[in-house]
């Protein structure tokens, strides 16, 4: 009964648009009420849920990122993103993705890498002469690349509820991030083959090292996180704040296009969107918890478990599971709620938690451009300045690229676990 | 009216400098832990500083992630209806979470004093000053979804979320 009002409340107060943070908060205190508990439980679990370690390094490479944005650095990766695969049939579409890639390596979220590369791409792709929905179709698509390719704000999400290395889920995105950018890439090519989009002359080597001069500072950050975190130098939040400090750096010194005057703003910004992931973490926990005493993770394990054994079934159910939940949910409020039980079900059947991780993450990315409550798709649209209905029949290709991209890295575990292992030998 | 803008003005800037304030104390603390590291004389009591540095960042931004629809609102689908009905889902929303928070505020007041007894290891401050940062990020919670009822009953706003850089 208590577990039925539970879950209703948590349904109806997302129908309604609460506030993800608030629809767990009021669904976990109608439990504890029906169920006798004292409410004190709730401030109680909220503040462990938020006295994680790992969770420290969020506002930093949130901050990091911002910062980066704003100090010039989108035109310039665009510029090295375009000098390098500008010249292939369809190449401004290509550029876009390449771009995503880069910036991934800067912003751990998907949709400040929509509003960042779209402003740029989307109005450059249609003054080219590329279908809107096609451009804004595109946009959205790579820009789910970012979360994946490290740093990765999910996966600083998941190490908290899961225990795995930081360090560990950032390096097993790598290749799974690699693949899902080539992958979108070759879609792109095979579309615009077909449709005849135009590209531009190749601009010979030295735009290539011209550019490539321009970028590297911004470029460079990535390689400095990966550096911080597995040198072992660093703790994730140390790598992050450092990469914030190097991202005012550059952005403030060497691109010269970071107001110091902004700074404030940037810092309240950074630390809003932060607490906000924090106190929905808060939240979540309590949330979590009554589902562990409640134990649904062990329900939820033993009733696919009592249908089928079969590992490939399962991870074939699981991926199912989150593609739907995905459509609905925003990613860290689905990660906080499912991750647990699913990893229980499937190291049940012998999935490493790494393993299960990286394919849970890419899995959830794949519904930020899915309609109803894919946020990078409206992000786009709106750019484009262009209904929803054009760009999800655009975006299907690269949806569907994605989910074979998904289903690779679901079924071949050493796509994600073989960087880290190397790291561990 | 005026006064009325006044307060809600004044309130916004103290969250912003708290927010602001907690988050510059945690990049300082990291920064001075990571040259204690490089120099061999790291202080004990960096990590828990960032700890807490982070609580009161939250405590302070929590209310300004309400307004600013960084709480993960999934509105889209109840923004699109017809007629005056997404304004009657954005009331309920604010109404929702403002009667969350005030409801837990005296039950997050016994939290805290349930650290009163309890200092932390390595700096030695009393728990229950920690523990109240779950109480002020409900106190601010509790206000911005407030001033949101407040603001959209009687027309001063049509309660959609504020971007925070929009007010800095």
């Amino acid at each position: 009964m208590e577990v039925t009002v539970l879950f209703l409340v948590f349904v109806g107060g997302l129908v309604l648009g609460i506030p993800v943070a608030v629809t767990l908060g009021l669904s976990s205190l109608s439990y504890l009420l029906l169920a006798g508990l004292p409410p004190v439980v709730m401030p109680q679990k909220m503040y462990a849920g938020m006295d994680v370690f790992v969770l420290l390094s969020i506002p930093g490479f949130i901050l990091a990122g911002n910062l980066m944005n704003r100090g010039g650095i989108t035109n310039r990766i665009i510029r090295f993103a375009n000098s390098l695969v500008g010249w292939i049939k369809g190449g401004l579409g290509l550029t876009n993705i390449a771009a995503s890639m880069l910036f991934g390596g800067i912003t751990g979220t998907a949709v400040a890498d929509a509003a960042s590369i779209g402003g740029v791409m989307i109005p450059g792709m249609k003054k080219a002469g590329y279908p809107a929905d096609f451009s804004a179709a595109i946009t959205a698509a790579s820009s789910t690349v970012g979360p994946i390719i490290p740093p990765s704000v999910p996966m600083i999400i998941v190490g908290a509820l899961s225990g795995i290395s930081v360090g560990q889920m950032f390096l097993a995105g790598a290749i799974p991030g690699i693949l899902m950018g080539v992958a979108m890439m070759v879609t792109a090519y095979l579309i615009s083959t077909r449709r005849n989009f135009p590209r531009q002359e190749w601009q010979g080597f030295g735009e290539v090292a011209r550019s490539f001069g321009g970028a590297f500072w911004a470029l460079a950050m990535t390689f400095l996180i990966i550096y911080g975190l597995l040198s072992g130098l660093a703790t994730p939040t140390e790598t992050a704040v450092v990469a914030s400090v190097y991202a005012f750096l550059v952005g403030a010194f060497i691109y010269r296009e970071l107001p110091i005057a902004k700074l404030p703003g940037i810092l309240v910004e950074s630390a809003t969107s932060a607490a906000g992931i924090l106190a929905l973490v808060g939240f979540a926990n309590v949330f979590g918890w009554i589902l562990v005493s409640e134990r649904i993770p062990q329900a939820i394990a033993d009733g696919v478990l009592s249908l089928t054994d079969n590992r490939i079934l399962v991870i074939l159910l699981i991926n199912l599971l989150l593609l739907f939940v995905g459509m609905f949910m925003e990613t860290i409020a689905a990660l906080i709620i499912l991750f647990v039980p699913l990893l229980s079900l499937a190291q049940a059947v012998g999935i490493e938690p790494l393993h299960f991780a990286t394919f849970a993450v890419l899995n959830l990315m794949i519904g930020l451009t899915t309609p109803p409550v894919g946020v990078c798709l409206f992000v786009c649209a709106g750019i484009a300045r262009l209904p929803l209905a054009p760009v999800v029949v655009a975006i299907l290709p690269f949806l569907l690229t994605n989910i074979v991209v998904l289903l690779l890295v679901s079924y071949i575990p050493a796509l994600a676990t073989w960087l880290p292992s190397l790291l561990t030998k | 009216m005026k006064h009325a803008d006044r307060i809600i003005h004044l309130i916004t800037r103290l969250a912003q400098w708290g927010t602001g304030l907690s988050f510059a104390l945690l990049i300082a603390a990291v920064l001075l832990q990571v040259a204690g590291r490089l120099t061999g004389l790291a202080p004990v009591w960096t990590e828990e500083l960032t700890r807490y540095a982070l609580l009161f960042t939250v405590a302070f931004g929590a209310g300004l992630a309400f307004r600013s629809g960084d709480l993960v609102n999934v509105d889209v689908v109840c923004e699109s209806l017809p007629g005056r009905a997404p304004w009657v889902l954005r009331l309920i929303s604010a109404i929702a979470s403002a009667g969350l928070a005030l409801y837990l505020l005296p039950h997050a007041w016994r939290y805290v004093s349930i650290g009163k007894m309890q200092t932390s290891p390595a700096l030695g401050v009393r728990m229950d000053f920690i523990h109240a940062t779950v109480w002020l990020m409900l106190v601010f919670m509790a206000i911005f979804a407030a001033l949101r009822v407040l603001g959209m009953v009687t027309g001063a706003e049509d309660g959609k979320p504020v971007k925070t850089d929009e007010d800095i």
